[in-house]
């Protein structure tokens, strides 16, 4: 099995983009999909999308990022994808209820975003543990969450 | 002996859980079955307001002292690891800098309740330890140690008849919480279930296996 042990270079690199484009069209080109949080790691197993399994080893000054290129040459590449993340959206009814939600997602340390009147929490799991952690707020109505 | 192909880095497996769950006697039982396979390591321990866990490795004669750093928190143990996780992240380096033969640091926490995770920023891999003896109902209640670390530890599974714990209940449990993602019975007293668990490092993080 294949151990890859450095990032080599990046799609957002133009001459890169073309090579790996060209090798698309011959099939031979393989991308490994990840979570957010997995692109933290130096170390992991994975599977790509056509079944092969990898491990990646990188020094700590490197960092897998979406379109790293892991491996390139006349025949295949292989290229790092993120997955889209999944937030959870929080639409608080009144100033109370969201001062209380925002204390709610800070006690748990859910990574938030702010959007026009509502708290959005990055899933980082299923949906169903966090709507369980906060159905005090949604059953007394005092905030409505919308899925993704 | 065979030459061993050396990879990038050093790989950095933290390992959290409650006070008393077992943490320091999985690192003593961690070091000399690591060792066995021929893999270099070293320890990171952090604890509130001692060294306590860090001098009780030392004096353990199971590793060069010297390979053994202590961090003391100071203040609420999931800070050290996950919002500012700095002085780990220091310490994880002296270490490497000093013995860079080095093959895989264990960092383990203070103990802390079931919310604590690691920040990937200073791991790359995490366990949790928990015991029968917490109770039998701990999986399910999805703290976030137990929901997302990359192995569930349920220790001292020898304990389980005197506290009345069912265990196929808390791995039937804990797989349902964790998406069937890996749990592994141990007892840190006799060894149990050391060597699965050094197996499924390997696999996922030394790549050994």
């Amino acid at each position: 099995m294949p151990t890859y042990t450095k990032v080599l270079a990046h799609l957002s690199q133009p001459d890169v983009a073309d090579r790996v484009h060209a090798l698309s069209h011959d099939g031979a080109v393989e991308f490994l999909v990840l979570s957010r949080e997995d692109t933290l790691r130096r170390r992991l197993r994975g599977t790509t999308d056509k079944g092969t399994e990898v491990t990646i080893a990188l020094n700590r000054d490197e960092q897998l990022s979406d379109g790293a290129v892991l491996s390139l040459d006349a025949d295949k590449a292989l290229i790092v994808r993120m997955s889209e993340e999944r937030w959870l959206r929080l639409e608080p009814r009144d100033t109370d209820a969201a001062i209380e939600a925002g204390y709610f997602a800070g006690n748990l340390h859910w990574r938030v975003r702010f959007a026009p009147g509502a708290l959005l929490i990055a899933l980082e799991g299923p949906v169903e543990h966090y709507l369980q952690r906060i159905a005090p707020l949604t059953t007394s109505g005092k905030v409505l969450a919308l899925q993704p | 002996m065979n030459e061993k192909t050396r990879l990038p880095g050093v790989a950095r497996i933290g390992i959290g859980g409650p006070v008393g769950s077992g943490k320091t006697a999985l690192v003593e039982r961690l070091i000399p079955a690591l060792k066995a396979r021929n893999i270099e390591v070293a320890v990171v321990a952090n604890d509130l307001v001692t060294r306590e866990d860090a001098e009780r490795i030392r004096r353990s004669g199971l590793i060069d002292p010297a390979r053994v750093l202590a961090v003391e928190t100071g203040a609420c143990p999931h800070t050290a690891i996950r919002e500012d996780p700095t002085m780990n992240i220091l310490a994880v380096e002296k270490l490497i800098e000093t013995f860079p033969e080095v093959e895989v640091i264990l960092v383990e926490s203070g103990g802390d309740n079931l919310a604590s995770t690691f920040s990937l920023e200073l791991v790359d891999y995490w366990l949790f330890v928990i015991d029968t003896s917490d109770g039998d109902d701990i999986p399910r209640k999805k703290g976030p140690g137990i929901v997302r670390s990359d192995i569930l530890v349920i220790n001292k599974v020898d304990l389980a008849p005197y506290v009345g714990a069912n265990v196929e209940n808390m791995v039937r449990d804990a797989s349902q919480v964790r998406s069937g993602r890996t749990v592994i019975l141990t007892n840190c007293k006799t060894g149990e279930g050391i060597e699965t668990l050094v197996d499924q490092l390997a696999h996922d993080v030394l790549f050994t296996a």
